[in-house]
């Protein structure tokens, strides 16, 4: 800090407070509201300290069917962890083959594969997902983890960055990996994914996220609770007609359905910093 | 170890492009060859040709005898270092030498012992666990040398292996790659843009220019007998010094006339008529005369600019009354200053004709010497 003055060091801390208020008030009302029972939290005030369930909101929701969903979170969190599992590990691996191919070899038509995969950049999910539905439905991929994943799992934008990366290779290393007597699959495996990795950690992050996150697909191909994500579940518990809103165990399952993404961003977090520190280029 | 051959090798580029017009060369056993030439000459992809990173389009490329148009880097049994080392950067030392060992399915243990008695050669041992960022460039450099020489290939190529290090480093090195190579007795083939690399390494040097092989010899036949007008150019530092002069036939012997008017005898017989000939002469061929002891021949100089380099000093002047710049490289412990006149003899008997359109030397050509110590 070279600026050092009272006045902005007040304000500056002031708004970070705000904002960390701003952040963190309705996380701590979510897990203060998870341990009250249904009657404490009718009583018209937040309450801002545990309540007297303790763990036992999470305990039923992990164990028995909830309410309307006529299944337990288990099930769900199991379900969303495999879509997004499957969602970001089959768009590293198809993006990194497509961006190999494209950079390091030469064949026809090279030139439009690349923009024709540059060009889907540009249609999210949501424009072409009547097309894409009649296509799951067709193939009979509806209710399913197949159906789940398959639609989302190419990726234009992991396409390009790798391809981006792959260009800043320096042509030397892989003519010295074919003098070294490297094969094309062994300087992808030996050269060029121990090279991607930080890059591969930051998109397994980004697209684990999205994949966790996915609404309105699941929503479509998921009609049975036993395949539905925890995401799409959440919006149902919610929509209770002619019932209270069981909130503590909306807060329960909200919260269960965090858990996953922050460890994964934590535990990805450590190989981000390993790459910026121990940086190999 | 073993002998290369080259017969009208050409490489054109899909887009028309000829970046080599046939070259034709005989490599033997255990020779250390060098290719020159300025930039963009075919030097490089000539090399890289040899290596099977670029194809062949026409010719043919034998090694041991046996066509190796058409086989993969891998399969040619060649190592190459590159100019920027093409170290794989997220491999330890000891794994950057035995990779190539790994992919022939060399056991590990031996691949082991053979990356240890390498890096003990080369003096590497202390660091086969590091990674080639935590190198300094002259260790980089020498662990690409390790991996090149760990896998006993039958020819070495070196492509401007020392252009990125500092010029203490270079010279070195340079010694270490010459003595390394001729310990293990391979085959190596040497691309450099440097002509001082190139005339302290080479067996043989081959002078190329605009994808053309201009000159094939060894260092020293080079230097005396250039065969054209940009092999001498090219090789000796500083560059020999060129002035336009007539050849005629006199009674008495043959005559050059220089522009000045200046008369020197030709180490040539006139043919027939007069002609315009290109006079070469070496800077290190120029001696300066005393006051008083000049003689019929002698150049009369003002000195525009003096380089003084320690043990030589070079004298950049001009000839009286012509805009002809020549450089003298003269003893250093002779005071000379900017401004001075000077008197230079050229030393007759280390004169160069050259045609002036062809650029082709103009003396009978000498048969070929194989030997670094042939007589200049």
């Amino acid at each position: 800090m070279r600026y050092r003055r009272r006045g902005l060091d007040i304000a500056s801390h002031a708004l970070l407070i705000l904002a960390l208020i701003a952040f963190c008030l309705p996380v701590w009302l979510a897990i203060t509201a998870a341990t009250h029972d249904q009657a404490s939290l009718y009583t018209g005030t937040a309450p801002l300290w545990f309540g007297s369930e303790g763990l036992g909101n999470f305990r039923a929701v992990l164990t028995e069917p909830v309410g309307r969903l006529g299944t337990d979170v288990t099930r769900l969190l199991l379900n969303s962890t495999v879509m997004a599992l499957g969602i970001a590990v089959g768009k590293i691996a198809i993006a990194i083959l497509a961006a190999y191919a494209i950079v390091f070899f030469r064949f026809p038509l090279r030139r439009l594969c690349f923009w024709l995969i540059f060009i889907t950049l540009m249609l999210p999910v949501e424009v072409r997902i009547m097309p894409t539905y009649k296509v799951a439905a067709d193939l009979g991929l509806l209710n399913s983890y197949v159906g789940l994943i398959l639609p989302l799992i190419a990726s234009a934008t992991a396409t390009f960055l790798f391809r981006q990366f792959y260009l800043t290779v320096p042509p030397e290393l892989l003519e010295a990996a074919r003098v070294d007597g490297a094969g094309p699959w062994r300087f992808l495996r030996d050269i060029l994914l121990p090279l991607s990795k930080t890059n591969i950690a930051a998109l397994f992050v980004i697209m684990f996220l999205y994949g966790w996150n996915q609404y309105l697909w699941p929503l479509l191909i998921t009609t049975e609770s036993d395949h539905m994500t925890i995401v799409v579940s959440l919006k149902r518990l919610l929509s209770s007609a002619d019932n209270l809103v069981p909130w503590q165990t909306v807060m329960a399952t909200a919260l269960l359905a965090m858990l996953p993404p922050v460890a994964v961003i934590v535990l990805m977090q450590r190989y981000f910093v390993k790459g910026l520190v121990d940086a190999e280029k | 170890m073993a002998t290369l051959r080259l017969n009208a090798l050409r490489k054109t580029y899909p887009n028309g492009v000829t970046a080599l017009h046939g070259a034709d060369l005989e490599i033997a056993d255990g020779e250390l060859i060098v290719v020159v030439g300025p930039s963009g000459c075919g030097k490089s992809t000539l090399l890289r040709m040899l290596a099977g990173l670029e194809s062949i389009s026409d010719g043919e490329l034998a090694i041991d005898g046996r066509r190796v148009n058409d086989l993969e880097p891998a399969e040619r049994d060649i190592a190459m270092v590159f100019q920027n080392y093409a170290l794989y950067p997220h491999m330890s030392v000891a794994d950057n030498m035995g990779y190539a060992l790994k992919n022939r399915g060399v056991p590990k243990a031996e691949r082991r012992r053979r990356v240890e008695e390498t890096a003990r050669l080369i003096g590497l041992e202390d660091l086969l666990d590091r990674r080639p960022k935590q190198l300094s460039g002259g260790q980089r450099q020498r662990v690409a040398m390790g991996r090149a020489i760990v896998r006993e290939p039958r020819v070495f190529l070196f492509d401007e292996p020392l252009s990125n290090l500092d010029a203490k480093l270079r010279v070195q090195m340079r010694l270490e790659i010459r003595r390394l190579q001729k310990r293990l007795g391979v085959t190596a083939v040497y691309v450099t843009h440097d002509q001082v690399e190139a005339m302290t390494l080479a067996d043989r040097l081959v002078v190329m220019n605009g994808g053309r092989i201009e000159q094939v010899g060894t260092p020293m036949h080079l230097y005396a007998r250039p065969a054209s007008r940009f092999v001498a150019g090219f090789i000796g530092s500083p560059a020999m010094n060129f002035l336009n002069a007539r050849l005629d036939a006199r009674l008495g012997g043959d005559i050059l006339t220089l522009p000045c008017g200046t008369r020197l005898a030709s180490p040539i017989p006139a043919s027939g008529e007069a002609k315009t000939v290109c006079l070469g002469i070496r800077p290190e061929h120029l001696a300066v005369v005393p006051e008083g002891d000049v003689i019929d021949g002698d150049l009369s100089v003002r000195v525009e600019l003096v380089e003084p380099l320690g043990a030589d000093t070079l004298v950049h002047a001009r000839l009286d009354g012509q805009d002809d710049l020549v450089v003298a490289r003269i003893d250093g412990i002779r005071a000379v200053a900017e401004g001075d006149s000077l008197t230079l003899r050229p030393d007759p008997g280390r004169l160069h004709l050259f045609d002036p359109e062809t650029g082709q030397r103009l003396a009978p050509m000498e048969p070929e010497c194989q030997h670094s110590t042939c007589p200049a």
